[in-house]
């Protein structure tokens, strides 16, 4: 077994791994957003392990393309993380009550009292 | 940024503002190929052009300051950032799972020019555990959502985290004022 062979393997496995937790996280974590985590972040680390494996084990042509997948994955990523957690907030799937701290539920009872219309909370249908 | 910002200027980029697109697609194209050769990179390079001229993108203003160094040691700390973080998102899944406690950060924010928001909200939502839920711009306050956190000395290190971020984004994308405007806000914060 070559060096190349040892560093393939320890990536492709530490690859997988955070994959198969990123599974777990969807059944055992709370609510949508922690879920949503454990979704789309250790599986981004994951690929890029795998990858990784892949890119030292290919000729160097073949290895190029795989930056342009880690390049956009890392690009993507946190924009659809972004828009899905923003709804989850609004429509009211966060389990609020369970939060540690929640200092956008103070402004926004802050903006409400005031009255001002604020961001609604929960459009919601 | 989107279009339902209802902000976003319309007037194409003049052509002299296109060429950073241009090599972007050419580098892509290349890419893909797998392999460089003068006849690839030329056709990439016409292909590129057609693409340019056919979809212009909106301008969006004077041409970003852009440091390769400070780039360099963003890229690096969001790769480390992104490994700790994932380590820390898979301990909370194992070890807690169902009990997994959360919590929304008020973080104010060091700087307000578009192309730094962006930047910079790309990159909290990267790592795991943590991505931007809103961004109130008029107030200048970014609320950050993070998974894992056991205490206040954990809130405190998140917050820590998201403006020494915004800094190294700053550092590397932002302008000189921007970088007085964010030193400024680091000390009162």
């Amino acid at each position: 077994m070559s060096l190349g062979d040892i560093v393939t393997a320890v990536l492709l496995l530490f690859g997988a791994l955070f994959c198969m937790v990123g599974a777990l996280g969807v059944v055992r974590l709370p609510d949508l957003p922690a879920r949503l985590q454990a979704a789309t972040k250790p599986q981004t680390l994951g690929l890029l392990l795998i990858l990784l494996g892949t890119a030292v084990r290919l000729e160097f042509e073949s290895a190029v393309t795989l930056v342009l997948v880690i390049g956009f994955q890392v690009i993507t990523a946190p924009v659809i993380s972004q828009i899905i957690g923003r709804s989850a907030y609004r429509t009211g799937t966060l389990r609020r009550d369970d939060l540690v701290i929640d200092e956008l539920a103070e402004r926004m009872s802050e903006d409400e009292d005031g009255g001002r219309a604020g961001e609604d909370r929960r459009t919601a249908p | 940024m989107s279009a339902a910002d209802g902000a976003v200027p319309t007037t194409p980029a003049p052509a002299a503002n296109r060429w950073p697109q241009v090599i972007w697609l050419t580098v892509v194209w290349v890419l893909l190929w797998g392999t460089i050769s003068v006849k690839i990179v030329l056709g990439g390079l016409l292909v590129a052009v057609i693409v340019t001229l056919l979809f212009p993108m909106p301008s969006t203003g004077p041409r970003l300051p852009f440091r390769p160094l400070p780039l360099l040691s963003l890229i690096g700390f969001l790769t480390y950032d992104l490994a700790v973080s994932g380590v820390q998102v898979s301990w909370e899944t194992l070890r807690y799972g169902p009990r997994a406690r959360a919590g929304i950060i008020a973080v104010p924010m060091l700087a307000g020019s578009d192309r730094v928001i962006t930047m910079t909200a790309g990159a909290l939502s990267l790592a795991p555990g943590s991505y931007v839920l809103q961004i109130d711009r008029r107030r200048g306050v970014w609320y950050v959502y993070a998974l894992g956190l056991r205490g206040t000395g954990d809130v405190a290190r998140v917050r820590r985290m998201v403006l020494y971020l915004q800094r190294r984004v700053i550092v590397a994308f932002g302008t000189a004022e921007e970088l007085t405007a964010c030193d400024r806000g680091l000390v009162t914060s």
